[in-house]
């Protein structure tokens, strides 16, 4: 590690304490390399959900940091991640984002390998590769490939824990947002992608829950209508019901709970609901779902979650998604914003279609939500490359939630795992990522 | 051989889809945004399908049938741009500055009578702030409906020539 981000790192762990960060970590070359090797090389990173490939040959290319990954569905139905390089020079074998295919032939010499990465065809075998053992040169696989609740992760580090450890208490929170019905979460179309000047943390601590910028960055939304169930009053003294869990090994979310009178299960109409079933669900798990209106969350490193129920038109009724998304790390300041809508498998098309759309018109490339956010992190990522910004060690401000700072306390009796607020004006979301991001970079 | 009565129609038509094309790039240029939605028809379709790298041989049609970075109605398009109006819409806050270059225009008869089915190729140039800008690149199909004499926008399918978008939202529309 570069002696000036060693101590940097090492100010930031004191700093971290007191709720101060300093700024240039969102734009820095040699803090990018090293969040390369030391985050997205040994976390586990998400790569798809298993809906995307249902049938056998089904592919989709995803990435690691920038490394691509075959992600398929073999002809014996099991989901196989297999590097997209092939053995014999390395070039690149599927070059499309998408498709169905029993083999991936290489172009180059033609080396041919099936979909669950053995390779099975070698040109000129016979007077070429008299001795080759094929199965030596099946396409390679990352340490460690693992999924829950049809969430797709890989992690490029075999001495990682396992992904049921590495998840941890979150998985209570998964658990309600994807094992609702028993069919779970289908991803509907193919994702969003799209290229943004700005830092990939941004956005995992913004989805962490930051419940502080919608009054301000999202003001907009409130006075065209188009969130009807967000808090009417959000600059005044009055406490809503919303906590934020902190510290859920090294993950958060930020949970709004329905008002008097307000439906839970995030908005869902009877339609849908009437697919819940608890059986999958603890009674802590479903009474938490069944009273909440709005999630945010972050797994660890780069995967959010938003479960809302926002409308694309004042005039329409809102329509409950969820979405995930994914800050991919494209260079120093620069990421690609990935983003998957999501419904319950048991909802009808019409109900799925008319879902989707809202979710465009609210967390998209075009999304009125999103719009916004993509400017002010941008922002971020101009100022953090400054020169002042290195020279004077400028540092932000995340004490929101410190002791003495606002009302926030630790509710006690809270039913599920992690450290939880019983306010949203407090940034503890936010030093979970940050803390759990220290830890693994000042790790060697 | 096509008789010069059919010719003229052939080219009356064609510059009169032209001019409704210009017109609207002009009013999107210089964000009149109502001005662009009173060109539209209150049943307007407008998607912006996401398109994905297939191989040549893949059944699958390149653009999605399912995902969209724009699927819209009046209503929503409506409410985009009155969002547009209020003083916190960061997104377009300074706005954007935008050049369309509108071309390739080709025009059928439409479904109906009334429609004409028209395609052009389309080039956004969009620079934000300090930013030096970036291009967008599309293909547009899209329905011209005569309304009392004048020609409206009634459907709309942009064909973009990205998988992941290299401008930083889609606070514009094309």
């Amino acid at each position: 590690m570069p002696a000036r981000i060693q101590v940097l790192l090492g100010q930031m762990e004191a700093d971290l304490a007191q709720g101060v960060v300093p700024l240039a970590i969102y734009n820095d070359p040699e803090i990018y390399a090293l969040e390369l090797e030391r985050i997205f090389g040994r976390c586990w990173i998400f790569l798809a959900h298993e809906s995307e490939i249902q049938q056998p040959g089904d592919y989709v290319l995803r990435y690691v940091g920038f490394d691509p990954w075959i992600v398929v569905r073999d002809e014996q139905g099991l989901i196989q991640v297999l590097f997209d390089s092939c053995r014999h020079r390395g070039t690149q074998l599927c070059r499309a984002d998408t498709g169905n295919a029993s083999h991936f032939r290489c172009p180059y010499h033609g080396w041919t390998y099936r979909n669950d990465g053995a390779l099975v065809g070698v040109p000129n075998r016979s007077q070429a590769y008299k001795a080759l053992d094929t199965e030596q040169w099946s396409l390679l696989r990352p340490p460690q490939v693992d999924s829950y609740r049809g969430l797709i992760f890989a992690c490029l580090d075999a001495s990682t824990p396992s992904l049921p450890e590495y998840l941890g208490d979150f998985r209570w929170y998964l658990d309600m947002h994807l094992g609702l019905t028993p069919g779970g979460m289908e991803v509907l179309g193919e994702p969003h992608r799209w290229l943004l000047d700005a830092d990939w943390k941004s956005g995992a601590e913004n989805f962490s829950g930051d419940s502080y910028h919608t009054q301000s960055l999202h003001r907009s939304i409130a006075e065209v209508g188009l969130a009807p169930q967000a808090p009417p009053l959000q600059f005044s003294a009055r406490k809503e019901p919303h906590q934020h869990i902190t510290e859920c090994g090294g993950h958060a979310t930020s949970v709004r709970r329905a008002r008097d009178g307000e439906p839970g299960f995030w908005g869902y109409p009877p339609e849908v609901v009437q697919f819940f079933r608890k059986d999958g669900l603890s009674k802590e798990q479903f009474e938490l779902a069944s009273t909440t209106i709005n999630t945010t969350g972050t797994i660890f490193p780069n995967l959010s979650l938003i479960h809302t129920s926002p409308t694309d038109d004042p005039h329409k009724p809102p329509a409950a998604y969820l979405s995930f998304r994914q800050w991919q790390p494209k260079g120093p300041g620069q990421m690609e914003i990935w983003s998957w809508v999501l419904a319950p498998k048991e909802a009808s098309p019409a109900y799925k279609e008319r879902a989707y759309k809202v979710a465009v018109a609210s967390f998209s490339p075009s999304g009125n939500f999103e719009q916004d956010d993509t400017i002010v992190w941008h922002g971020i990522a101009r100022s953090a490359r400054s020169l002042f910004a290195r020279k004077a060690g400028a540092k932000l401000n995340y004490q929101m939630g410190l002791e003495s700072m606002s009302e926030a306390r630790i509710v006690p009796d809270w039913p599920g795992p992690g450290v939880a607020y019983d306010s949203n004006l407090e940034e503890g979301v936010q030093r979970t990522f940050l803390r759990h991001w220290l830890r693994e970079m000042s790790r060697g | 051989m096509k008789t010069s009565g059919a010719l003229n129609e052939d080219l009356r038509l064609h510059h009169e889809a032209l001019m409704f094309l210009v017109r609207e790039a002009e009013l999107l240029d210089n964000r009149d945004l109502h001005g662009w939605l009173a060109m539209l028809t209150p049943d307007i379709d407008y998607r912006i399908p996401v398109r994905v790298t297939r191989e040549r041989a893949a059944a699958a049609s390149e653009f999605s049938g399912t995902a969209f970075h724009m699927v819209e109605d009046w209503g929503s398009l409506k409410a985009r741009v009155d969002r547009f109006d209020s003083e916190f819409a960061w997104s377009e806050d300074p706005p954007s500055r935008t050049r369309r270059l509108v071309g390739n225009v080709r025009v059928e008869p439409g479904e109906t009578a009334a429609e004409l089915s028209v395609k052009s190729n389309l080039l956004v140039f969009r620079a934000h702030g300090e930013s030096a800008g970036n291009l967008l690149a599309a293909e547009r199909c899209d329905a011209l409906r005569r309304v009392g004499g004048e020609l409206r926008l009634a459907k709309r399918l942009v064909l973009l020539d990205h998988t992941a978008l290299p401008t930083h939202n889609l606070a514009i529309f094309l």
